[in-house]
This record gives C-alpha cells, sequence and structure tokens, in this order.
C-alpha cells in the first residue's frame, strides 16, 4: 500500500488491484431460496486448435424453479480466454467483472495478453482471497503454450485437465465424456461431444436446461453462440 | 532585486505572482516544450498519434523508448515531456478506464478519461510539497462511434482538437497542421499528416525513429502500425528524409 495519490491501490496479490472485495459483516445473509442460481452444467474440452466451452441457459431459485430461461453463462474474459458462470449468479458476474478488468489492466500495462496459467492463478487467488462467492467456474483459453481448461472451485482451488465440468449436472456430462474424449478430436468434434454432454444433464438434472451455448476459443479469438435446442448440434 | 522577487514567487507552487502567474506550472510548461514532439490528427473515421522517437545512441533499443500508450482498447495516449511523469498518467488514466467496466460495465468516454486525468494533475498545481507534472498528454479514441482528440497541459486544462501538437516545436508544428489539416480526409490521410507535421520539426523521418497509432471508429481497436506500414506512408508523401 503506498499513500502517494495516485499510487497503486493494493499491493494484496489475494485482491483485485482496483477494488478491494469487502467482507460482508453477514448479519444479513441473504435467503438462499431468493439467490438466482445458475445449477448449471458446464463443461470445458481440450484439442490441439482450440477449447470448446458448452452450458445450459437456465437460472433456477433453489433449483425448483426456473427463473431465467435463456442465460449466457459462458463470457469472454480476456482476447483468448472465457469463464463460465457456476454458482450464484451475482457472484459469477462480479467475479467476471473483476477477473476482466485486473486481466485488461495487465494486457495493456505489458502490451500483451496474460498467458492462461497466469489467468488461473489470478481467479484463484480472488476465488482465496475475497469474500465467499459460493462460484464453481471453468476457466478455458489458448495461449502460446496451447490450449487450458482449468475449474476453479469456491475455496479457491485451480485444476488443470485435458477436459472438465462443474455445476448440479456434472455427474451426468462426465457419464458422456468419460470414455468418449480424446485428445486427438477437432474442434467440431469437440463443440459436438460438449452438445451431447450438456443435452444429457439437460434431460435429467433440474438445475440445468433451456437450450445450450458454445464457446469455441482458439489463438484468434473468441466465438459464443446460443442455441434454444442441444438437439440440432448432436 | 527583480530576480530575488521571482524566485519568492517560483519557490513554491501554491504561490501566486503578484501579476497572477504560477512560475512552477510554467516552468513545468517549459519541460514539456523540452520534450520531442508528439502529433495528433482527428479524421472522419479515426484519430491518429504520431510521436518522434530518435534516440542520442545509437546503441539504446528503440522499443525501449515509449511515447505512445495504449489506455484501453479504444483509447491510447501521445506524450512530450518528462516520460517517467507520462508514465504515472498513463497509469492512471489504464485503472481508470478499467474501472469504468468495473463500475458500470461500459468503455470510458475519452472526454471523461481526460478530465479525469486534468482532475489529477491539476491537484499537483494547488498542493503544497508537490510539483506539477512536466508532461504534456494527447488523449485520442472512439467515443460513441465519433472520433475525439484531447489534450492535457501540466495546468490540468483539458482542450479538445481537430489537430494539435504537443512537445518541442510544437507552435511550428500547429502551423503546419492549421494550413494541411481538412476535417474530411481518412486516416491513412491522417496518418501521412501527422508524419508530415512531425518531419516540420525532426530531420530525416525514417520508419524507426517514428512511433504511430491509431484508433479507427469501424474497429475501434487502438493499433500500432509496424515498421513497413509507416515506411509505406513515409513514402506517400516526399518527407522520407531528402530534406535532410
Amino acid at each position: 500500500m503506498t499513500d502517494i495519490p495516485g499510487g497503486r491501490t493494493s499491493r494484496d496479490p489475494y485482491e483485485p488491484e482496483l477494488a478491494s472485495f469487502r467482507e460482508t459483516d453477514d448479519q444479513t445473509a441473504p435467503d438462499a431460496d431468493s439467490v438466482a442460481k445458475t445449477g448449471t452444467t458446464t463443461v470445458g474440452i481440450t484439442t490441439e486448435d482450440g477449447v470448446v466451452v458448452g452450458t445450459d441457459r437456465r437460472a433456477s431459485l433453489g433449483g425448483r424453479f426456473v427463473s431465467n430461461k435463456n442465460v449466457v453463462k459462458v463470457e469472454q474474459i480476456h482476447p483468448t480466454a472465457v469463464l463460465t458462470l457456476v454458482g450464484s449468479v451475482g457472484g459469477a458476474q462480479s467475479f467476471v467483472r473483476s477477473l476482466r478488468a485486473e486481466a485488461s489492466l495487465t494486457e495493456k500495462r505489458r502490451d500483451e495478453p496474460l498467458s492462461i496459467d497466469a489467468l488461473a492463478t489470478l481467479a484463484g487467488n480472488f476465488a482465496r482471497g475475497g469474500p465467499f462467492f459460493a462460484i464453481n467456474p471453468i476457466l478455458g483459453g489458448v495461449d502460446d503454450e496451447g490450449s487450458h481448461v482449468y475449474s476453479i472451485d469456491p475455496a479457491g482451488g485451480v485444476m488443470a485437465d485435458d477436459y472438465t465440468v462443474t455445476g448440479s449436472g456434472m455427474q451426468l456430462a462426465h457419464g458422456t465424456l468419460e470414455g468418449e474424449y480424446d485428445p486427438a478430436i477437432s474442434i467440431g468434434e469437440a463443440e459436438t461431444l460438449a452438445a451431447r454432454a450438456v443435452h444429457a444433464a439437460t434431460e435429467r438434472d433440474t438445475g440445468s436446461g433451456n437450450g445450450l451455448v458454445l464457446a469455441t476459443v482458439t489463438e484468434d479469438g473468441v466465438d459464443i453462440e446460443e442455441y434454444d435446442d442441444a438437439e440440432e448440434l448432436l | 532585486m527583480q530576480d530575488n522577487q521571482q524566485q519568492a514567487y517560483d519557490r513554491g507552487i501554491t504561490i501566486f505572482s503578484p501579476d497572477g502567474r504560477l512560475y512552477q506550472v510554467e516552468y513545468a510548461r517549459e519541460a514539456v516544450e523540452r520534450g520531442s514532439a508528439s502529433v495528433g490528427v482527428r479524421t472522419a473515421d479515426g484519430v491518429v498519434l504520431a510521436a518522434n522517437r530518435q534516440t542520442r545512441s545509437p546503441l539504446i533499443e528503440r522499443e525501449s523508448i515509449e511515447k505512445i500508450h495504449a489506455v484501453d482498447d479504444h483509447i491510447g495516449v501521445g506524450s512530450a515531456g518528462h516520460v517517467a511523469d507520462a508514465r504515472k498518467l498513463v497509469d492512471i488514466a489504464r485503472q481508470e478506464a478499467q474501472v469504468e467496466h468495473l463500475r458500470y460495465g461500459q468503455p470510458v468516454g475519452v472526454e471523461a478519461l481526460t478530465k479525469t486525468l486534468t482532475d489529477h494533475v491539476q491537484q499537483y498545481t494547488q498542493t503544497g510539497g508537490a510539483r506539477p507534472f512536466g508532461v504534456a498528454l494527447l488523449v485520442g479514441g472512439i467515443e460513441n462511434g465519433e472520433p475525439r482528440l484531447f489534450e492535457t497541459d501540466p495546468s490540468g486544462t483539458p482542450y479538445e482538437w481537430q489537430a494539435t501538437a504537443v512537445g518541442g516545436g510544437s507552435d511550428e508544428i500547429r502551423s503546419f497542421l492549421e494550413a494541411e489539416y481538412d476535417p474530411e480526409m481518412d486516416l491513412a490521410g491522417g496518418v501521412t499528416l501527422a508524419l508530415g507535421a512531425l518531419g516540420q520539426v525532426q530531420n530525416g523521418i525514417d520508419a524507426d525513429s517514428v512511433e504511430v497509432a491509431t484508433v479507427d471508429t469501424e474497429s475501434e481497436q487502438f493499433r500500432t502500425l509496424p515498421a513497413d506500414e509507416i515506411a509505406a506512408h513515409l513514402e506517400e508523401t516526399d518527407i522520407g528524409g531528402d530534406e535532410a
């Protein structure tokens, strides 16, 4: 910390530089049933040429009432990386905003985008050091070293993998991916696989449903497409 | 006697002289004038920033001389004067641009960002123990689809321009721009005009001795021109060194 006007506001690596997370005193923890959650199934798959991230589109209250039917639960946070929104919608949106702003600031200072590994570390630090966000996102991205997906857990655990799934429908989606994934698949095949995995979960998990969003990340950038029905991709 | 009197008034920046001048701020303007020039040109389809990056030794790595900086995707800054002071302001601008994304979820406006910077600079003309910023900036970018170009000076005053220069020889460059500027010109024409303007005060311009960046209305992205593109623009004009 520095007292010089205009000096950097935070030297704490677990906190964003631009705005500090404030711990709520928790005497007014929001009623769990009135907080929108994504429930959700989100899938991240790496291939040689890029990353495919698939999500459903449902937001629900307590997993029992569908509060929104067309949520885009994957957002671009970096020129070649996306993050999924899993868990509390408010926590996830705030997390995305912070991560995007910090990554952009660093990119402008260094004249090159952060590596995906650095971005994952930053995300883990924020999840660990901030208030309890109640989120479990996937980070997927491409850099000089290739394609990466990470799952980030609510306590700040960051784990890289060839493919990963988070959200209430994770067992169902894993059932599809397990044994089907092959590191040699093309991006097109990965899109089909992600669609099948999310579709399986939307059929049986009450927290997931209402179609599908696919994000494709290559070294050229990010493309996010919405589909009303996963069937058209299977 | 005269000297003693003036010295008393330039001791502190917070002290006005009897004729209402702030000597330290005026000295800071001199510091800007000692720096090599940066030029800004606003065209119908984007903003151009160009700066002299002449080196004092062939051993210095040219890339390490940075006078034009990306602030956000859609805004860049050119500078003249104290490089270190410029870097500080640029970082404030970068932080402010991201705070706007955090707070409102939208890109910061060029005018709003300029005024945040000038308000910061102004504090250094009214605070005891401080020294004014010895730097002038050109802030160029796209706001609501329109190109905008602003200047900040060491007093903390914002100005908006169609085309201007800061730093050494800026008066001469501005006269050139006043004669040659055409608001209808396209971005490529703006780059050529900016290089021509630098050519007024810089001998033997080549692609390595200038830095050029643009923000166009179509992509709204800050972009640094590679050396071969600058060379192509220089070829188009007759500035390419032959007058040296």
